[in-house]
């Protein structure tokens, strides 16, 4: 009985573009840099395919999810540290910016650096004390922190209370709010690609399998791991002070849940550990919720559908889907 | 009582079994030697089905592809397509290698989860029989599983795979990193087992000198390939196999 295997390998063009000689023909290069490309043209067209206020806006929502979605990605997935806080970092960026704005006048474009690192420092400071134990602290503690800062601002009746904070400045227009978004949807991508590269990112990925072999080499895994959601946060800050400056408002809604769980959702879809994939994610799970918004609070229920569904039938994800496609061919062999 | 034919297991591109058959006779101790790599592993996965399980989970995630190939009869029956539980049900039990013995329980826990499948006075009855092999274990009852030594977490595994009544007892490396004295020990409840329970074992190792005095017929694996195999004596007066493997 001749017996038949599917087998896969890589392409001769992967093999060939790994190394230097990639630089040797325009085909290589050209294969190298077409997926890239088609990412980094395609988001800065998006604006002028969909010009219209409503789309635009849309758009704007879909860059500050991607941002947390890759700050999920990078967290989950390169240091094995569950974060559910995405609320917390938009909240806190969010509230930073507006009073950055309202009370002490910085313009806009002033204040969304400022609220990104010093948000970044706070959330770094929130979450610290959980960062030396292992296990699902760190996400309950990140889950926790955003519920009890919206009801802190509620009771309290500081930082505008219940009504938030009103007039504050919106970006000078709106294409500059959309290529600002999107710039740094796309420099946060490949920076955060190059970070989890460099010897920071192999430290981090050591803690993340086996934290107590890193601790016997010698290094201090919590300044690590703090280091990590530094990063993290700064991108779910920054996303949270575009985030106020789109709707010039900020209100107790920031530590809604809905930052926590879409990027994570987002990221299953994507495909995990990839960091672009969670941005493709929030490509089709943003517009898809927008689309639902007739269904009211039934779409919910579309959105964990699709979830289940992808978690079921291809819990690899869209993007590592897409990677071994492009990269390997298939074919049946004889055994 | 077991005949796998022609086993062949790819990862991905990479071969780790090729074409390798086994065979396992009523009440016989078969061993298969063969250095780390050799295959011993995976043939154990495939023989109790684990393979199917990891397959299927590795094509659910996207990872790498496993193609299994070849035919298991046991009782002259086909159980290629059994999945791992039903082939449980039908005698095939594995005692995996590194015990994994389940950590958090304590040692009369873990014997009890592996008593899923017999019934009440059978699983009296082997727990008395346990006890009479491992009498470490019954001093022990109460112990937490993942605070026993090497050799007892051994000897808990092997009960634990004994209470869910084995026509055909699969050990995966049961002598890894024990001393000398556990390992002597270990291989004497061995035969006992075979000789008192009548149950067939296949035991895989990678140093033959402490399990080959026991086994009735022995396979050599190299490379996924299984490239010698006979009756005890046979094997033992192989002078390849007593370099590579006696070290003499």
């Amino acid at each position: 009985m001749e017996q038949r295997r599917k087998e896969r390998i890589d392409r001769g063009i992967k093999v060939r573009t790994d190394g230097l000689y990639a630089l040797m023909s325009w085909r290589e290069l050209g294969y190298l840099t077409l997926p890239r490309l088609v990412l980094i043209v395609g988001m800065l067209i998006l604006p002028f395919v969909m010009p219209s206020m409503y789309w635009q806006r849309v758009i704007s929502i879909v860059c500050i999810y991607a941002l947390l979605a890759v700050s999920f990605d990078l967290l989950a997935h390169f240091v094995g540290l569950v974060s559910l806080g995405g609320a917390l970092f938009i909240g806190v960026g969010g509230y930073i910016s507006a009073i950055m704005n309202t009370s002490f006048g910085f313009p806009p474009l002033l204040a969304i650096p400022i609220a990104t690192i010093a948000g970044a420092g706070i959330c770094t400071l929130l979450l610290f004390p959980c960062l030396p134990l292992r296990g699902v602290y760190f996400a309950i503690v990140s889950l926790m922190y955003p519920l009890a800062m919206a009801r802190v601002i509620e009771a309290l009746d500081i930082l505008g209370g219940t009504d938030g904070i009103m007039g504050i400045d919106s970006f000078p227009n709106r294409w500059i709010e959309q290529y600002f978004v999107i710039l740094m949807v796309l420099l946060f991508l490949f920076g955060v690609r190059r970070l989890v590269n460099l010897d920071l990112g192999l430290v981090l990925r050591a803690v993340k399998d086996n934290d107590q072999a890193v601790r016997a080499s010698g290094m201090n895994i919590t300044f690590y791991k703090a280091v990590a959601v530094f990063f993290s946060s700064a991108m779910g800050c920054l996303g949270g002070a575009c985030l106020v400056h789109i709707y010039m408002w900020s209100g107790i809604s920031l530590f809604a849940l809905d930052f926590s769980i879409l990027p994570i959702a987002a990221t299953v879809i994507g495909g995990a550990g990839t960091i672009v994939g969670p941005v493709l994610g929030c490509l089709i799970l943003v517009p898809v919720s927008e689309l639902l918004r007739d269904f009211g609070t039934l779409r919910i229920v579309f959105y964990s559908l699709i979830l289940v569904a992808f978690i079921v039938f291809r819990s690899e994800g869209i993007m590592v889907y897409g990677q071994r496609k492009y990269h390997q061919i298939e074919r049946w062999v004889k055994v | 009582m077991l005949e796998a034919s022609g086993l062949m297991v790819f990862y991905e591109n990479m071969l780790a079994l090729n074409n390798v058959s086994i065979k396992c006779e009523d009440k016989q101790i078969v061993g298969v030697f063969g250095a780390n790599s050799a295959g011993k592993s995976s043939l154990m996965y495939t023989v109790s089905g684990i393979m199917e399980d990891i397959r299927k989970k590795e094509a659910m995630a996207g990872g790498e592809r496993i193609t299994v190939l070849g035919q298991v009869l046991f009782l002259g029956r086909d159980i290629t397509d059994f999945k791992p539980s039903k082939r449980a049900r039908e005698g095939i039990i594995l005692c995996p290698e590194r015990r994994r013995i389940f950590p958090e329980c304590s040692v009369i826990e873990n014997l009890r989860i592996g008593a899923y499948l017999a019934t009440p006075s059978q699983a009296k009855d082997t727990l008395e029989y346990v006890f009479k092999i491992y009498p470490a274990l019954e001093r022990l009852q109460k112990r937490v599983g993942g605070f026993l030594s090497g050799g007892e977490q051994q000897m808990l595994a092997v009960g634990r795979a004994l209470m869910a009544q084995p026509k055909l007892l699969l050990m995966d490396e049961p002598l890894l990193g024990l001393s000398p004295r556990i390992q002597a020990m270990l291989i004497r409840s061995t035969k006992e087992i075979r000789d008192e329970k009548g149950i067939s074992i296949i035991v895989t190792e990678q140093y033959a000198r402490p399990v080959l005095p026991i086994v009735d017929y022995a396979f050599i694996l190299e490379n996924g390939a299984a490239v010698l195999e006979g009756p005890r004596d046979e094997v033992l007066n192989n002078p390849d196999v007593r370099s590579a493997y006696f070290g003499v």
